[in-house]
């Protein structure tokens, strides 16, 4: 393999992760604050990506679609809080793992009912559509550049306000413990929502920016949703520093897989995640066991 | 002076920068009661879940009948024979006092990997059930769901499991917390009874109980031995006394 | 009539309803109750650990696809049609590879154990869907079906319709008594000592973890047995059975009918496989009925169907 080579994977490796990140946060946060394990996670990618390719096509610019699709997502995410998640605070992990499949379903039919079983492109938009040269045959795109960066700065605006903001303050209490939020005096139902809605529109983004990369087609949220949730296991659940580390780990991981070892090429990420839990049954950026 | 039957030395366990349990020498010797006392915060009940292995120690050593048992996990320490009691009653939902009693004496059996014969047509799991639903006084509530049960019964229950296991220790975290008055005399009187064959480790608040029933006492401050002595010496400590009766007596 | 009396006479004369189907022997209602009833094992071995465990597997697919993929592979390549051998191993590759899969996902408790459980149904799914020596995407024909023969002389040809149903009818029954024989046992009961709460139980000197781990290679291995009739019944395999969305509908399958009460889980299979029988007749869109049954039950009727049957006498 040629150092050019390797710096392509590299930077494909990171990309993937750092798109992986958006997901995988919202699931965090959703997981650590509300205490609701989402399976319908990947299904607000999928739908992210679809949205990003109806809106495109009608307004004629990916940009467009992102600054019209991601708060129609919030909002969505909103509705899909307060009529079915908000049901699920004091019920067990298989209510919510059931409940949420079962949302699951309903979208994914709902995508082809709207849409049809076909694979549907996205153009890149024309500005990024140029490329850098990597050595003598390698170039990378200026989409996925972008891709990168965009998600960078999401990730930092992210640390900020769970580091810096009130509101984040309050997530970080909600996710150590949830009745000091009563006791601080919070509106738990409106931290929730906005909570539960932040993570959907990430991972709606998520599906947007990917959108020129993967197309856009049915269930294309699951395989995204297991990834998701072997980067959450590897950072450790309600660790938003884990599952950013833990999205680069897997992204890099795969991509390097795809190279070095094709035939099995899918079980390398679960193969990382494997030697974590060996190492650290509670992730790398969990807490680590109380009692034995 | 008797063999000593759990021996603690210099046991240590910190969480963050709080001592819990600072370097705690103890020695409880068998065929006593021997009641470990101390103002809220005092570290009896991370030194409780240090003897029966809910916690690792971070320093020092425990010795059960002259074997180190410090890095024993809860389950090996409860066949050695260390049985615990939980503080909140900890019973075991959809169970009735009869089958939580005959799951606890199914620890008589080698393994319990058993696949076929219902454990009712064990005859020693039967006789061993049955004579802990008698020792714990809930022989009339047989069929009650645990959950169903009043917390005293809870209590009584959970006492019952412990001794179902036939331990040589028995370390009881709190018997008495959250009774009623009459539920707590009954308790007491059950606790009474079971002393009599019995080697109870008794981590309690309630300070008439503990005068009542100890032959040991010993005072546990700031994750510290105070004071160990007979009830009458600890209630002449001025050393006790200041740092955790005087408020508590009249 | 007592709870329990009416479950009793329920079984009963579901069993006598099952053998009239053989008695009629009308090809398509043998393969649809015979799906059923490959549900149903598959359901009870899923309860052992939702229901008595309190584990929330999304592996349980796997066990039942790579039992499945086994007797494949066993057939086509090894030319092994005796069901003595072939149905052995294939209980023995589910098994091992529960013990595989059970043991790094019981490192991880709780809510990681769901994660983990399904991230490696995905791999393994994506394994066999990707890997060319199995069949790729298509899945995989069996080259011929079961047959134990004597002396030359068949006693046992799974190919026979009649006899396949028949043959899954009994695997019914002996694992429906097998599971709750084994509940009533010391280890079924450390189960649901694990289940009322792990900490006091392992304090009465249970290695917890151990009875945890055996219940699912237990469980990995009858849904092996539910995989391998699934493959002598429609003589195909394909990885779609390997894949979380299968393990889903497992999960679903037991909450519709009510966990924790092993007869729950079978009804819960009856009425799922006719659910998604005829939806899939009605509509193109039936995972959206389905989807939307889920959410349903888990909103309003969270111990299923049992949970009515138990209910039913006291109004």
């Amino acid at each position: 393999m040629t150092l050019s080579l390797v710096a392509l994977q590299l930077l494909n490796g990171v990309e993937q992760g750092l798109l992986l990140f958006l997901v995988a946060s919202g699931l965090t946060l959703v997981f650590g604050v509300l205490g609701v394990l989402n399976f319908a996670h990947g299904s607000f990618y999928m739908l992210g990506a679809y949205l990003a390719f109806w809106l495109a096509e009608r307004t004629g610019s990916l940009l467009f679609a992102v600054l019209l699709g991601v708060p129609l997502m919030l909002l969505f995410g909103f509705l899909v809080e307060r009529l079915a998640v908000a049901r699920l605070y004091q019920r067990d992990h298989l209510s919510q793992v059931l409940l949420t499949y079962g949302l699951v379903l309903l979208f994914n039919e709902l995508s082809r009912l709207l849409f049809g079983n076909d694979v549907h492109p996205v153009a890149t938009p024309a500005l990024l559509s140029g490329s850098f040269k990597l050595g003598e045959v390698q170039s990378w795109p200026a989409y996925r550049l972008f891709t990168s960066l965009s998600c960078l700065v999401i990730a930092l605006l992210l640390r900020y306000v769970i580091l810096g903001t009130r509101f984040g303050m309050r997530l970080r209490a909600g996710a150590s413990n949830a009745e000091m939020l009563e006791v601080l005096g919070v509106d738990v139902r409106k931290l929730f929502a906005r909570v539960f809605s932040a993570g959907v529109a990430l991972a709606a983004l998520a599906g947007m920016l990917a959108a020129p990369l993967t197309t856009v087609y049915p269930g294309m949220g699951e395989s995204v949703l297991v990834i998701s949730f072997v980067v959450v296991v590897i950072g450790g659940i309600g660790s938003v520093r884990g599952a950013f580390f833990g999205a680069l780990l897997v992204g890099i991981a795969d991509t390097f897989g795809k190279v070095l070892v094709p035939s099995v090429s899918s079980a390398v990420v679960y193969a990382v995640m494997a030697a974590v839990l060996i190492w650290r049954p509670r992730g790398l950026f969990g807490a680590p066991a109380e009692a034995r | 002076m008797a063999e000593p039957i759990l021996e603690l030395r210099g046991l240590s366990r910190r969480f963050g920068a709080l001592r819990a349990v600072d370097k705690v020498t103890l020695a409880f010797e068998r065929g006593r009661v021997h009641a470990v006392i101390g103002p809220n915060g005092a570290g009896k009940s991370t030194l409780l879940n240090l003897l029966s292995g809910e916690l690792r120690a971070d320093g020092g050593s425990v010795h059960f009948r002259g074997e180190d048992v410090t890095r024993a996990p809860p389950d090996r320490l409860s066949r050695l024979g260390i049985g615990r009691s939980f503080q909140t009653a900890t019973v075991l939902e959809g169970l009735t006092c009869e089958e939580t009693l005959r799951l606890a004496a199914q620890s008589c059996l080698r393994s319990s990997m058993r696949f076929f014969r219902p454990s009712d047509r064990y005859p020693e799991v039967n006789a061993r059930a049955e004579r802990a639903l008698g020792e714990c006084r809930m022989t009339a509530r047989r069929s009650a769901r645990a959950k169903d049960l009043s917390y005293g019964e809870q209590r009584q229950l959970e006492i019952g499991m412990v001794l179902a296991t036939s331990p040589q220790l028995l370390l009881l975290d709190e018997p008495l917390a959250g009774l009623g008055h009459d539920e707590a005399l009954a308790v007491v009187d059950l606790l009474r009874a079971i002393a009599v064959e019995h080697t109870l480790v008794l981590v309690e608040h309630d300070m008439d109980a503990v005068f009542s029933l100890a032959a040991a006492v010993t005072v546990l401050v700031n994750g510290k031995v105070l004071e160990t002595g007979t009830p009458a010496q600890i209630r002449a400590s001025p050393a006790v006394r200041e740092a955790y009766l005087g408020e508590e007596e009249p | 009539m007592t709870a329990r009396q009416r479950v009793q006479a329920l079984l009963c004369a579901g069993a006598l309803a099952l053998l009239a189907v053989a008695a009629v022997g009308d090809r398509f209602w043998l393969q649809l109750f015979g799906k059923a009833m490959i549900t149903c094992i598959f359901a009870i071995s899923l309860d052992l650990l939702v229901g008595y465990a309190g584990l929330v597997s999304l592996a349980h697919a796997a066990f039942f696809g790579l039992s499945a993929y086994a007797l494949a592979g066993l057939t086509n390549r090894l030319q092994l049609v005796n069901p003595l051998l072939t149905l052995p191993l294939a209980l023995a590759a589910a098994a091992l590879a529960a013990l595989c899969i059970g043991w790094l996902s019981l490192r991880a408790a709780g809510v990681y154990f769901i994660m983990v459980t399904l991230a490696f149904t995905q791999m393994l799914f994506y394994l066999f869907s990707e890997a060319p020596w199995f069949g790729g995407s298509d899945g995989l024909y069996l080259s011929q079906k079961p047959l134990l023969s004597i002396l030359g002389r068949p006693l046992l040809d799974l190919g026979n319709r009649t006899a396949a149903y028949l043959f899954i009818f009994a695997a019914l029954v002996l694992s429906y008594f097998f599971l709750s024989r084994l509940l009533r046992a010391p280890f079924g009961r450390v189960l649901a000592g694990i289940r009322g709460n792990e900490q006091r139980t392992r304090a009465l000197g249970f290695s917890t973890a151990r009875y945890k781990l055996t219940a699912f290679v237990i469980a990995g291995a009858v849904a092996g047995l539910a995989g391998y009739l699934d493959a002598a019944l429609y003589g195909f395999v394909n990885p779609a059975e390997l894949g979380w969305r299968q393990s889903g509908l497992l999960l679903m399958t037991v909450l519709l009918g009510g966990r924790g009460t092993l007869y729950g889980p079978i009804l819960g299979a009856f009425l799922l496989t006719f659910l998604e029988h005829y939806g899939a007749r009605l509509t193109d869109h039936s995972s959206a009925l389905i989807g939307a049954v889920v959410i349903l039950v888990v909103l309003f009727l969270p111990r299923g169907v049992a949970g009515l049957v138990e209910r039913g006498g006291r109004g």
